[in-house]
């Protein structure tokens, strides 16, 4: 009973000091609307950055083999070992259980291309023609070069539509012949536009040509830059990863013990890799909103300890009349959590409409999730009592005579 | 009702130098008695009455407040004292500005643990006349009723002992005449008054009067029926 009543009194004191409380919960409520609008950034960015790495990696159901160790960046055939052969590829499309089909790759990006006095270096893609199909790509026009092309080495090219906007403008590139390191090649193909990769590069800027042309007529290389892997069933890349890597040291002839002179990239690897840069980035995020509550927390605490002050009065009053410091220190306590818990409420309500404005300007479907919203209520609440407890406790030490004589 | 024997009260300044507001302080008030304390600034009427009022405990000496020892009482006992046995009327009235005058005459009752009771803070407030002007704030009644309000406080819990510190201090004289009134009438229902006071013609309606001076009681005196008509 007696703290029922103390609560009312605790009540009453907040519409008291109304402005001071209504500054209390605006901190409390900007705390909580910035946990909120980062926590919506937050899982936005993860979305979009797993949408654009499916970009890039297709499917996450494709295993990817690269010569070399440990080679960092986007291979090329200038800064590969040639440890990685064309007979790797039929190997592992032969041996290994669980393979769908396998792509070859040989790439460059330092080859000049030309269409009468348009010059650009885009990057040179060979490839099988399963390619397509493993990349999720589109032809927009005409088509894409065919087991046939491979087989007899023919000069043709499919380009991406940066190429095609550089080189022939308005002009219609197919049966047109462009040189690719002074090499004529048909255009058979135009790709559709797949828009930027993780790092924000166009995914455009590129001619395609099939592999074994690459390899005998232009680039006079018997190795390759890359092996693409899909496998029947995407739950089972770990283990097809692990067998490839197994045939290839056998192929390579590779003591034990000795480093690998390839390197595989496992999709789901690459999944929990994400994840991870993705975890830090929350974490920042995270860290940042805690600072915001931190902030309310802290305006809580300077406002509450400058009331004490200015009550210190009826803080002696209530003494004389019958309060001990437990109970000084309960009304101070409540009158931080229920204005904390206000003020929690409202920055709920104020974030909603920051989430909306946030999704809006990312061009994400807004991300609000109703448990974490109670949870940010619960957490300012939490917040008030913590941050509350220090003037709580001044004001339970006040002494009285020295109060009442004030 | 009150036996203080021996007390001492001993501030430390800031400078740790120590200071004796009351030295061996033994005074023995019985139940209906009406007591005015009175000396100079600085004598220790406030020290002795905040100690009676168990707002504050003597550095040494012991205090008995209607049978009980309250020298050793936590806290939390001294409270419940505080709330249950005593009413305190203070020079600057006390009350809470933005507050009507019956939600501050209902404070006490706050910490007595049950519900807390309007009418009663109603009829309190209407035997110190001032039952019209409940629902105003406290800031704007005038001194006199303020401190009415105030006395309606003190008296809510039904305390058998008053102490007032100096209650007509900040008021005129006509202000002054009606709660000495108000007083008398306390004291003639039985209530024991203890009152600290500057003002001759305040203590002159008190039966007996304490004087103190540099923290000691230097006269104790009953004033004999002549006197008073005087």
């Amino acid at each position: 009973m007696k703290s029922i009543e103390q609560c009312k009194q605790g009540l009453r004191a907040i519409v008291r000091f109304r402005r001071r409380s209504v500054f209390m919960m605006a901190g409390i409520a900007i705390g909580v609307a910035t946990l909120s609008v980062l926590n919506s950034i937050g899982e936005n960015t993860r979305r979009d950055t797993v949408k654009r790495v499916k970009n890039m990696l297709g499917t996450f159901d494709t295993v990817m083999v690269r010569p070399g160790g440990k080679t960092r960046g986007m291979v090329s055939l200038s800064n590969v070992d040639p440890s990685l052969k064309f007979e790797d590829a039929a190997a592992i499309a032969r041996e290994i259980a669980g393979v769908k089909q396998v792509a070859r790759l040989q790439n460059a990006f330092d080859i000049d291309v030309t269409y009468r006095d348009q010059q650009i270096s885009p990057a040179v893609f060979g490839v099988s023609e399963n390619w397509l199909a493993l990349r999720g790509d589109e032809v927009e026009q005409g088509s894409f070069v065919s087991a046939e092309d491979d087989r007899r080495m023919m000069r043709v090219a499919v380009i991406g539509s940066d190429v095609r906007k550089s080189l022939f403008e308005q002009e219609s590139p197919i049966g047109k012949t462009i040189r690719i390191g002074g090499v004529p090649f048909e255009v058979k193909g135009v790709l559709a536009s797949r828009g930027a990769g993780p790092a924000g590069a166009s995914l455009d800027n590129i001619v395609i040509i099939p592999v074994t042309t690459a390899s005998r007529r232009l680039f006079n290389r018997d190795f390759l830059t890359m092996i693409i892997v899909q496998v029947k069933d995407p739950g089972d890349s770990t283990r097809v990863a692990a067998a490839i890597s197994r045939l290839l040291r056998e192929r390579h002839q590779l003591a034990p013990g000795a480093l690998d002179d390839f390197n595989i990239t496992d999709p789901q690897a690459v999944l929990a890799q994400l994840t991870k840069v993705n975890s830090t980035l929350a974490m920042i995020l995270r860290g940042v909103a805690f600072l915001g509550m931190f902030g309310g927390g802290v305006v809580i605490m300077a406002l509450m300890t400058l009331g004490v002050s200015e009550r210190r009065r009826e803080i002696g009053l209530r003494q004389s009349v019958g309060a001990n410091r437990g109970d000084i220190l309960f009304q101070f306590l409540f009158e931080a959590f229920v204005v904390a818990s206000f003020g929690g409420f409202f920055g709920a309500a104020v974030s909603w409409g920051g989430v909306e404005a946030v999704a809006a300007y990312q061009k994400l479907p807004a991300v609000f999730d109703r448990q974490a919203l109670l949870a940010s209520i619960a957490l300012a609440a939490i917040v008030g009592v913590v941050f509350g407890s220090y003037p709580a406790w001044k004001a339970s030490r006040v002494d009285p005579v020295a109060a009442l004589r004030s | 009702m009150i036996l203080v024997e021996n007390i001492s009260k001993i501030h430390r300044r800031n400078d740790g130098a120590p200071v004796h507001a009351l030295r061996n302080v033994s005074i023995s008030i019985s139940a209906g008695e009406f007591v005015t304390i009175r000396g100079a600034s600085g004598s220790g009427k406030s020290s002795l009455l905040n100690i009676l009022g168990c707002l504050d405990r003597p550095t040494g000496g012991s205090y008995r407040l209607a049978g009980e020892d309250v020298s050793s009482y936590s806290d939390r006992s001294l409270a419940r004292i505080r709330n249950q046995k005593i009413g305190f009327v203070f020079q600057a009235f006390q009350l809470l500005p933005r507050t009507t005058a019956v939600e501050n005459v209902e404070i006490p009752m706050v910490y007595s643990g049950g519900r807390v009771d309007r009418r009663r803070a109603l009829r309190a407030l209407e035997r110190v006349g001032l039952g019209a002007r409940a629902r105003h704030f406290a800031a704007e009644l005038s001194g006199g009723e303020q401190q009415r309000v105030a006395i309606a406080r003190a008296l809510i819990n039904d305390p058998a002992l008053v102490l007032a510190d100096e209650p007509t201090g900040n008021l005129d004289f006509a202000a002054s005449s009606e709660i000495m009134r108000i007083f008398k009438e306390l004291h003639a229902d039985g209530r024991t008054i203890v009152m600290v006071t500057h003002d001759e013609s305040v203590a002159a309606h008190a039966r007996r009067q304490i004087l103190l001076s540099d923290g000691a009681v230097i006269a104790d005196a009953a004033i004999c029926a002549e006197e008073r008509r005087r």
